[in-house]
């Protein structure tokens, strides 16, 4: 199967600034795809070259088979792009903006590309904002409006900047559920955040850049098994024998920082699902009666910022 | 997609298409507004009204014919529309273009799949497109004066065409300086400025021998028709005038002075859509190709040699025939001088070189440019570089363009100082040689500094090399005259003094005063060689560079 979205070895300079360095990822047909990354990591030069916007220093770069880099025609006739901010004309209203960009790319008569704006403009649920001026609305309408126009040719392969910054929770809940939509109808969507957890929440599968490196990619557990953050906290809280319960924890192997504070030991744990099984198990062995047992891994936020840190250091 | 897989772009939009453009359509929908466009054609016919009623009145009151009344208020009429046209449209087409790029949706233009062509011509039209709407509230006025005033249409249909060929230049340079020059600010005073230029300040290149350069505005052929759209009595002796020039001289043939305009307005015209094409297609390309402008560089020279050859004969290329002719200067002896004829050879030089050093500027490959170029021919399986891509090295193109532009301004020069006007005088070949010389280092030194060592460089150069040394030459040879000697070996430091001091030592009929006689000529060959051989050290320097970036790109994993 050809990979919708197929990097291979993609560098980006500015100068002697390396913005994108070596980057080689593929993208299954179907799939909404993130790529995350604090700001500065490369994702917008990476779309930019997806887009066939930037001419990369070297490397490769495929979209449903097509060459970007050598067939820029065919490559944007598959290729939705939504940029970082979304810009809008100040001097057209939503529906002129709209209609332009459906008589730009051949979507039929003046009645058939007045139906079209409606379904995206209904997708996006901003119907009721179609005679506003562009520039009357707001971040978030803005945002909306842009992506509307994105979906217009119904392309086979979305790019969207950072499409839920600026959006409110219920917004960035209908662009989940449009997203789920599209990539369900065939259409590989590639979008980016530096917020990690909105995008696990939205995405099948997701990458994370920093400083221009692809530091992990694939589910959302397998990204943070792959950047090494597999510490979880655990909070047990027993109605009795808590020290012999803290002694008995001490003793087993990953676990770490042991505290007890009232009826709840309190610890963090580095093995994986199974010993942690074997916690439960020993510990009910050994007779402690048990009346909450709660796991609290690291959010994605946590980790993304440790690895920031952790690269600047470097 | 649903809607057509299988159609190109040139199916959807073809350029040529466009009453059916989308971005002739957006920017017809946006900047014909009522609110916008109502305001502005209310101004525009209250001035053309006045202008048409003020005309008509005072020919009354000079007691004129009802034609003759009526005739000066179409060239009341003409001024109203260039400003429009050429002032306010170039503005707008200049001004709209950087602010696309500022806002950031010129990505979205880019990415649409219509031909660069039909993108530049929805831009060219509709970025103006109020300006347009304004030119034709102006027309009925323009109608009825030229009815009312008789006026033949052999006389206002060539100059409405050059009026519109103009306007469609000045809109070009408006649109690939919005295009080229990032800074909204700096492209609108950029567009104005070149536009400015165009019209009123490279046109005067014509009093120095460079006719061909005011076939850039309206005025050759508005002062053509003037006969036509003057009250009849004046207009009858300003034809007697033109009787004796009748029409505008091409080596041996003639052509009236709205062909000729058209023809080289429309050279002009077709370089900068090709640039603007280049740019849409790829936003990282060069404005032209190598072929492309070596082919404009030698179609410059044939319009410059085509149109100055034949004027040297009768006299009127010189500038003191102009000068005489509206009364500047009083002079005697009706023959051109000695030195007038070395310093029209000498700016003929300079603007080849400078038309050289623009041509390099644009076809020389930086140094990021070349590794990419390298790296995609390794994609491609090639071990060396296409000779016509943009990566690949320039030095050969502007090698033939000095070589080019050199015998343009030897042919130039020899045919003024073999004119009958300089008689027993001629220019032995062996001054093509040095032309030559000027030319290629010059050119190759800009040419290598720039493709090795870069545009900072390359500027720093310019700076140091080239206007310091005219600076302080200048400062010091105004002390006195015994420090004029010393200040012409500074001033031969820089590169735009060479074409002049060429001419001053290599001409026979150069009269040099007394105290330079020997100093220009030994500056001249000395700075010559050193600029040779600075030229062949970096020419050799660069092609070292180039073979191990190669070799370096080549052998990546």
């Amino acid at each position: 199967m050809i990979a919708a979205i197929d990097i291979r070895c993609l560098r980006v300079d500015y100068g002697d600034f390396v913005a994108v360095n070596d980057l080689t990822l593929a993208v299954p047909p179907g799939e909404v795809f993130g790529l995350v990354g604090p700001n500065g990591a490369g994702k917008t030069s990476t779309f930019r070259v997806l887009a066939t916007l930037m001419e990369p220093t070297y490397g490769e770069v495929f979209l449903d088979g097509v060459d970007v880099l050598e067939d820029h025609e065919n490559a944007r006739r598959i290729i939705g792009y939504m940029p970082d901010l979304a810009p809008v004309p100040t001097d057209l209203k939503v529906w002129e903006f709209l209609d332009f960009h459906a008589a730009a790319y051949g979507l039929g008569s003046r009645s058939q590309r007045r139906e079209r704006v409606a379904e995206c403009l209904e997708e996006v649920a901003l119907t009721d904002q179609a005679g506003k001026w562009c520039k009357q609305l707001s971040r978030g309408q803005t945002q909306r409006v842009v992506l509307a126009k994105t979906l217009l040719h119904r392309p086979r392969v979305l790019i969207l900047d950072e499409p839920a910054s600026g959006l409110d929770p219920l917004a960035r809940r209908e662009l989940r559920h449009t997203l789920r939509g599209l990539a369900a109808g065939g259409a590989t969507v590639f979008v980016s955040s530096h917020i990690l957890g909105e995008l696990a929440e939205m995405c099948t599968s997701l990458c994370v850049m920093n400083r221009g490196r692809l530091l992990a990619s694939g589910t959302a557990d397998e990204v943070r098994h792959q950047l090494g953050n597999t510490t979880r906290v655990l909070k047990i809280t027993a109605l009795a024998r808590h020290g012999e319960a803290a002694e008995w924890l001490s003793s087993r192997h990953g676990v770490h920082d042991l505290r007890i504070s009232g009826h709840q030991i309190v610890f963090n744990f580095t093995g994986d699902d199974e010993t942690q099984a074997d916690l439960m198990e020993g510990l009910i062995r050994l007779g402690i009666r048990l009346r909450t047992f709660e796991e609290k891994r690291s959010s994605f936020e946590e980790i993304l910022v440790e690895v920031a840190e952790t690269n600047r250091s470097l | 997609m649903k809607s057509g897989d299988s159609k190109t772009a040139r199916d959807t939009h073809p350029a040529w298409r466009i009453w059916d453009n989308p971005l002739f359509l957006r920017y017809c929908r946006s900047r014909l507004r009522p609110r916008g466009l109502g305001v502005s054609l209310l101004i525009t016919v209250l001035i053309a009204g006045f202008i048409v009623a003020l005309c008509g009145s005072i020919g009354l009151r000079g007691r004129l014919g009802a034609a003759d009344a009526a005739r000066p208020g179409v060239i009341a009429l003409l001024v109203l529309q260039s400003l429009v046209l050429f002032v306010l449209g170039t503005a707008q087409v200049a001004g709209g273009m950087t602010a696309e790029r500022d806002e950031g949706v010129i990505d979205y233009q880019r990415l649409i799949p219509m031909t660069p062509m039909a993108k530049v011509f929805g831009y060219l039209f509709g970025l103006p497109a109020r300006e347009y709407a304004m030119f034709l509230a102006t027309l009925p006025f323009t109608a009825w004066s030229l009815w009312r005033g008789g006026v033949d249409w052999r006389v206002w249909l060539p100059l409405y065409l050059v009026l519109f060929s103009s306007t469609l230049l000045y809109h070009f340079t408006g649109l690939v300086t919005g295009t080229v020059v990032r800074n909204r600010r700096w492209a609108f005073l950029v567009s104005m400025g070149l536009v400015f230029s165009l019209y009123t300040v490279i046109p005067q290149m014509a009093k120095f021998g460079l006719v061909f350069f005011k076939y850039l505005t309206i005025t050759p052929v508005f002062e053509e028709c003037l006969p036509g759209l003057l009250p009849e009595s004046a207009g009858r002796g300003l034809k007697a005038i033109h009787a004796f020039a009748p029409t505008v001289k091409f080596f041996g043939l003639d052509f009236s002075e709205a062909v000729f305009t058209a023809f080289s307005q429309g050279g002009l015209i077709l370089t900068f859509a090709v640039m603007l094409r280049r740019k849409w297609r790829r936003a990282e390309s060069h404005l032209l190709g190598k072929p492309w402008a070596a082919g404009f560089f030698v179609w410059i020279q044939l319009i410059l040699l085509g149109n100055a050859l034949p004027l040297i004969e009768t006299g009127t290329l010189f500038p003191s025939h102009a000068f005489r002719r509206a009364g500047i200067v009083r002079v005697s002896v009706e023959a051109p001088l000695a030195g007038e004829a070395v310093a029209m050879s000498g700016i003929y030089g300079l603007a080849t070189l400078a038309l050289l050093f623009v041509l390099a500027g644009m076809i020389t490959p930086s140094l990021d440019k070349q590794v990419r170029g390298w790296r995609r021919a390794r994609k491609q399986g090639r071990r060396s570089l296409p000779r016509f891509c943009d990566a690949s090295s320039s030095a050969g193109f502007v090698l033939g363009m000095a070589a080019v532009g050199a015998t343009g301004w030897y042919l130039f020069t020899r045919g003024l100082v073999e004119s009958r006007w300089f008689p027993g005088q001629a220019v032995p070949l062996s001054t093509l040689g040095y032309f030559i010389a000027v030319m290629a280092a010059c050119g190759l030194s800009f040419q290598a500094l720039l493709e090795g060592r870069g545009a900072r460089v390359l500027g720093l150069a310019a700076i140091f090399a080239g206007v310091v040394p005219l600076m302080a030459g200048a400062v010091l040879s105004v002390i006195s005259n015994r420090m004029a000697p010393a200040a012409s070996w500074l001033i031969g430091i820089s590169p735009a003094s060479m074409p002049f001091y060429a001419s001053g030592s290599l001409l026979s009929i150069s009269e040099l005063p007394v105290h330079l006689a020997r100093a220009v000529p030994r500056a001249f060959h000395f700075w010559l060689i050193v600029l040779l051989l600075a030229a062949c050290r970096l020419l050799i320097g660069l092609r070292a560079a180039r073979r191990a970036m190669a070799a370096e790109v080549l052998r990546e994993p």
